[in-house]
């Protein structure tokens, strides 16, 4: 469990956020493919940027203009999703992106500052005043809404299953049951095997790499994480393959201090923007729309998940 | 406290790994730090320096360095074992190094005519080390070693990083249902301090039983 | 026993108690020896090597992005926020450490007790489970640390125990009549614990102090945890983004190996230095 990071949240954390993935160690594959996602520049250059008016005197959102950075709870190895590019010292991703768009909106220049949070200590982070917003695949359920506001959802997940290549008789989550399961340490996954498949055995490691390189070396013979991160990690690696379809559903909110209802609304109006835009569709294109196939899925409607 | 109570099962299954881990890995290093120990006090330069430099290293490198390694790099050398195993002969390499170290200090505290008499007696290397060297040696390292034994059962709840389910793990994942961190940590803190608490009973008495008056 | 300190005393020159210097056919076998235990080892090393090889392992494009200055750059980044969560929690650790060694040396209970008491408790708990509670626990409290705290605390906690053992073991090696030699001269107990013992006992515990703060060093790895950004996590972060895990763990001991050997090997230098008072002293 190294990454207890993210930790307990059971619920939580997302599943891709924990664990990045990428990292199989299969042959020559080199960096994570949208990782390196140079375009995020153009598509900022295109983002909306709110008016005067929108900034409202007295505001959260004024109070970042004036502090020229808008500070984000976030990761930095959750690759597509909120990765730090090595070479640049710059975190790209889906996650990462939509955080500078939301600056760009805010301030009129994409400065982020990410604070590198664990799962566990999100809550805190927002209603001390520590970040301003979070974008850390934070699922939104009613229990967190209780100690944060949720913007969005702006995203929807699910976990699903990978197995090596030409493992047969899995491909449900039933079909776990009396063998022996990969995981993320801390994340969702967890308790859903245990829901949903008893008498599996969990085994769990603390990043995607090091659950990747165990299902490889057949120390389980499957591995449950975010549908996301599977299908990059299959994309990589061609020794396995993701079995069947997701089976959750994980709407991924924008976490904001709690009873602060004008913030919400500004970011829900954000949200709605730039999905209208195309922005959206654009930063989901640089990053996930890097390993999964087709065009940008229709985003979940704001506010149509309890809790946001 | 009915976070424990309502968990027993999975903290009793924990602690079964920690103390299997804890009594294999201390058995592991004890051979291993007498190896080491044989070879660098004895006459064979290269094995000396083979020795020191496993001490060496074994003792700069973190433990969670070496499990993470060592589960996912030996099976790339077509070495594959279970995680238990594996991480019990990693703790095993790893505190062996601390006990080489903690015996050579013994070794070197014992006057060197104890060694000449032995020679003069006609001992062999073996003979003067199992009989003569080594006793006394390990009658002044019991607190030193007892020490590494507390040490290595702390050290054993890094395995949960490389899939273990020992009691750290075990607490850790009832915390991820239960939610309740302090009735949770606190528990599994008292499990450790226990084990380690017998582990200094018994040196009090090994170290009474042993001590010769001089 | 006024041994120093029991920490392990690193390694000086090994002892030569169970040999003579050698004669014709012991050289003879000495040789025997070394080149079968050369043969054996290398022919280890070898197999390694090989079967690494045979798996992919030592395919140059799966090495080369080590060979780039971007990639030690961060490591290096890393190796940085190491040292600053060893340095700071070092410099916490022993001043507890410090304090609860006189706590536990004073003639006082009200002092002796708590002192030993935590010293005794503290050094049977892991680390990890030190840093559960600081990342758990007391954000529920509404004590959510910045992340170098979360890591610093728990150390500086536990090592605080470690610390206060090796200056109270090194209190207690300074001779009796040292102390005794003060108070005659008309010192008071603090003064001449303050200018006399302490200070003797400060110059022995050099090397063990030494081979604690590695040991609080490689502790820091704990960052892989909390998600500091220390040498360890910046090799996870790495690996996410190269895909390398073995290769980036790799290289990640060898920077530890060579930092830490190079502390070790200051502690025997200090070790070296150290004048051999105690032939002239205690007699």
């Amino acid at each position: 469990m190294v990454s207890m990071k993210r930790v307990a949240a059971v619920a939580a954390m997302s599943v891709l956020g924990l664990s990045a993935c990428s990292g199989t160690d299969s042959a020559g594959s080199s960096a994570v493919p949208g990782a390196a996602s140079g375009g995020g520049g153009d598509v900022l250059a295109s983002a909306p940027v709110a008016t005067a008016a929108d900034i409202l005197p007295g505001s959260t959102m004024e109070k970042i203009k004036k502090r020229g950075e808008l500070i984000v709870g976030g990761s930095l190895d959750a690759p597509l999703l909120s990765q730090q590019n090595p070479a640049t010292g710059e975190v790209e991703g889906f996650d990462a992106d939509l955080g500078k768009a939301l600056a760009t909106y805010i301030i009129g220049k994409p400065k982020v500052k990410i604070v590198n949070s664990a799962s566990e200590t999100r809550e805190a982070l927002l209603s001390n005043g520590t970040v301003d917003v979070v974008f850390q695949t934070y699922t939104i359920t009613p229990e967190r809404a209780k100690q944060v506001a949720f913007a969005g959802p702006y995203y929807s997940s699910g976990l699903t299953i990978a197995v090596k290549k030409g493992t047969t008789g899995i491909s449900s989550p039933q079909d776990l049951n009396g063998k022996t399961v990969i995981a993320g340490a801390n994340t969702p996954a967890i308790p859903e095997i245990q829901k949903l498949a008893p008498q599996a055995k969990i085994i769990t490691f603390g990043g995607d790499p090091e659950c990747v390189q165990a299902l490889k070396q057949d120390r389980g013979v499957a591995y449950v994480q975010d549908e996301t991160l599977l299908v990059a990690d299959a994309k990589k690696d061609p020794s396995i393959q993701v079995v069947g379809s997701p089976f959750t559903t994980d709407p991924y909110g924008i976490g904001l201090p709690h009873g602060d209802d004008q913030f919400k609304k500004f970011v829900n109006d954000w949200l709605t923007k730039i999905q209208s835009q195309g922005v959206w569709q654009k930063i989901w294109q640089n990053s996930l729309g890097t390993v999964v196939q087709g065009a940008a899925p229709t985003p979940p409607a704001i506010g149509s998940v309890p809790g946001s | 406290m009915s976070p424990i109570l309502d968990h027993l099962p999975e903290f009793w299954q924990g602690l079964l790994v920690t103390l299997e881990l804890t009594a294999a890995s201390f058995a592991g290093a004890v051979v291993v730090g007498l190896a080491i120990t044989a070879m660098r006090v004895g006459p064979v330069p290269v094995l000396r320096a083979i020795g020191t430099g496993y001490v060496e290293t074994f003792q700069n490198l973190p433990l969670l360095v070496l499990l993470v390694l060592a589960v996912f790099g030996l099976p790339e050398i077509g070495i594959k074992a279970g995680l238990l195993a594996t991480s019990m002969v990693v703790i095993a390499l790893y505190e062996g190094a601390y006990i080489a170290e903690a015996l050579r200090s013994g070794v070197n505290a014992i006057a060197k005519g104890q060694g000449e008499a032995a020679r003069a007696l006609g001992l062999t290397f073996g003979q003067s080390l199992r009989h003569v060297v080594l006793p006394q040696a390990l009658r002044t390292v019991v607190q030193p070693i007892g020490n590494i034994f507390i040490a290595l059962t702390m050290n054993t709840s890094l395995v949960a990083a490389v899939g273990v389910v020992d009691l750290t793990a075990a607490a850790n994942r009832v915390n991820l249902v239960e939610a309740q961190p302090i009735p949770i940590f606190v528990g599994a803190g008292l499990a450790y301090a226990a084990v380690a608490a017998v582990a200094g009973l018994v040196t009090g008495r090994l170290e009474r039983r042993l001590a010769v008056a001089r | 026993m006024t041994a120093p300190p029991a920490r392990r005393r690193s390694s000086g020159p090994a002892s030569t108690l169970l040999f003579d210097e050698p004669g014709p056919r012991a050289r003879r076998r000495i040789t025997v020896a070394t080149v079968a235990g050369t043969v054996v080892a290398l022919a280890l090393l070898a197999l390694a090597v090989r079967q690494f090889a045979a798996n992919g392992q030592l395919a140059a494009a799966r090495w080369q992005p080590y060979a780039t200055w971007p990639m030690w750059r961060y490591l290096l980044g890393g190796l940085r926020s190491t040292a600053l969560a060893a340095v700071v929690s070092a410099a916490l650790a022993m001043a507890a450490g410090l304090a609860l060694a006189l706590g536990r040396l004073s003639r006082r209970r009200p002092l002796r007790l708590p002192a030993a008491a935590y010293v005794e408790v503290v050094r049977t708990i892991p680390a990890l489970l030190l840093v559960y509670i600081v990342l758990f626990a007391l954000p529920r409290y509404g004590l959510d640390l910045p992340l170098l705290w979360k890591l610093v605390v728990p150390l500086a906690v536990s090592n605080a125990a470690g610390f206060a053992e090796i200056f109270r073991a090194g209190v207690l090696s300074v001779e009796r009549g040292q102390g005794e030699a003060a108070v005659a001269l008309g010192l008071t107990h603090g003064q001449s614990l303050r200018l006399v013992v302490l200070p003797q006992a400060a110059r022995r515990v050099l090397p063990s102090i030494v081979s604690q703060s590695v040991g609080l060093l490689k502790d820091t790895s704990l960052g892989f945890v909390v998600s500091y950004a220390e040498l360890l996590y910046s090799g996870k972060v790495l690996a996410n983004y190269n895909g390398l895990l073995i290769q980036t763990y790799i290289v990640v001991a060898l920077i530890y190996l060579v930092v830490n050997a190079s502390l070790s090997k200051l502690a025997r230098a200090l070790e070296a230095r150290q004048p051999r008072r105690r032939i002239p002293g205690a007699g």
